[in-house]
């Protein structure tokens, strides 16, 4: 009996639906393979790999099996998680140039403007991509409310609705008090202004993602049209073209002004915390990584979209299993 | 573009993947979970992972190709469907086509270089 419980315990990887269905045969099969003995590194990883794997496809992220349809959705909300990425780094950026106006910089200097222009205007063509596609759910977002269903994503609004209150008072708290600041000590002299803003800046993170979970809840069960799912799609696809856009200038610019504008590099946020560099500054090294991981998902929704879309009309049975 | 084709139209993208394993067992008479893995220990020497057996098994049965019998214990026995014997058949036709081929050229492969050599041995005997 310790035995089994001890195999019923890994099937906690897998969905509860998956339990269900398979849950007693993959027991017995743990059963009639190691019995009392000790389960095998490999095994273990192989059930902790598949569970995952079949959690991702309850998802939708992973499962060729599932309509075009919901899988165009579920590859555009990889990308809207991407975007969120984009959001908190694109806020550590635009901290970090808040005065890359004034600075002094011998570079070529048109050259630059046209560069961090264009992460501005990226990054606006991307969030009016995604308020656009708000606003052609809200529709759907109205009648799901009305038909009762909404209890069941009650939770995850609520949550977002009160981090997003948390994230107000925060701010309108640390602005207040950066008012009272001289540059100096907003800019690293006042030691717990620092550490008020890391805190509001892990809280603002935390909201986001919070935010962007509740989004892909609501937008999982919206009952949408078939034109609409591809207009979304189709706006997700343009946002992970801007999201790509967004960092190779990030990265243009940060090549170019640390050439250039070296004292303006080390004298950015996050410098002297822990490093203190103009060529790599702790700012722009954590922005360009939560950028590199947002493109990455939303690379990898755009691929599920595409791949859904040349699925269309193709029957089950036709696509390769994965 | 044919071929590939022949291939994906029975879902069976890659023929040593776990699903042709399960095919194949099951083409022998209904399994559990298992007498599946011993199986196919014995015929391909391959031992699958727990999880990956009924990762297959889950995928297969969702297209038909495997069915669910009944069953008196907690084992689940299952087995292949009408669906999953054309499905088998085909990526099966797939493999002997390629083994084939595989075999015609490197047959050739082996002529040609026998001949070289044997022209080489003749050149050093005169």
């Amino acid at each position: 009996m310790r035995g089994t419980n001890r195999f019923e315990r890994m099937l906690r990887w897998y969905p509860p639906s998956w339990r269900s269905n398979y849950g007693e045969g993959l027991v017995a099969l743990l059963e009639d393979t190691y019995g009392t003995g000790k389960i095998p590194l490999g095994a273990r990883f192989s059930i902790v790999r598949a569970g995952s794997i079949e959690r991702a496809r309850e998802t939708g992220l992973m499962d060729r099996a599932a309509s075009s349809l919901e899988r165009q959705r579920t590859g555009s909300l990889l990308v809207l998680c991407g975007w969120a990425g984009f959001m908190l780094a694109g806020t550590l950026f635009a901290k970090f140039t808040d005065n890359w106006g004034a600075s002094s910089s011998n570079a070529d200097r048109g050259l630059v403007k046209v560069i961090y222009g264009t992460v501005q205007w990226a990054g606006a063509a991307g969030l009016l991509l995604v308020l656009v596609a708000a606003l052609m759910v809200l529709p759907s977002l109205n009648r799901l409310a009305r038909s009762g269903a909404w209890t069941s994503v009650r939770r995850p609004v609520l949550r977002a609705v009160g981090a997003g209150a948390v994230i107000l008072a925060s701010t309108a708290g640390i602005a207040l008090w950066a008012h009272h600041l001289s540059y100096r000590d907003r800019n690293g002299s006042l030691v717990s202004y620092g550490v008020a803003v890391s805190c509001w800046s892990i809280a603002v993170g935390v909201a986001v993602a919070i935010g962007t979970s509740a989004a892909v809840s609501i937008t999982r069960r919206l009952d949408l049209s078939i034109r609409k799912v591809r207009s979304l799609s189709s706006f997700a696809m343009a946002l992970t073209f801007f999201m790509a856009v967004i960092l190779a200038a990030m990265v243009a610019w940060w090549r170019i002004e640390a050439l250039h504008a070296p004292a303006f590099m080390r004298n950015g946020i996050g410098n002297g915390f822990l490093v203190t560099s103009s060529s790599f500054p702790p700012a722009l090294v954590v922005a360009s990584f939560i950028m590199l991981l947002g493109l990455a998902a939303a690379i990898t929704g755009t691929v599920r979209v595409v791949q859904a879309r040349r699925d269309v009309g193709v029957p089950l049975l036709e696509r390769p299993i994965n | 573009m044919t071929k590939r084709t022949a291939v994906t139209s029975v879902g069976l993208e890659r023929n040593n993947e776990p699903s042709v394993l399960i095919l194949t067992s099951l083409a022998s008479g209904d399994k559990h979970g298992y007498a599946l893995t011993k199986d196919i220990e014995s015929f391909a020497g391959v031992t699958l992972g727990p999880g990956t057996l009924y990762g297959a098994i889950a995928r297969l049965e969702e297209r038909g190709l495997i069915a669910p019998t009944a069953s008196e214990d907690r084992r689940q026995p299952y087995r292949i469907t009408a669906s999953g014997q054309a499905a088998l058949t085909t990526a099966l036709q797939q493999m002997r086509r390629l083994a084939d081929e595989g075999d015609v050229r490197l047959r050739l492969r082996l002529a040609k270089t026998g001949r070289t050599r044997n022209a080489i041995i003749i050149r050093t005997a005169q």
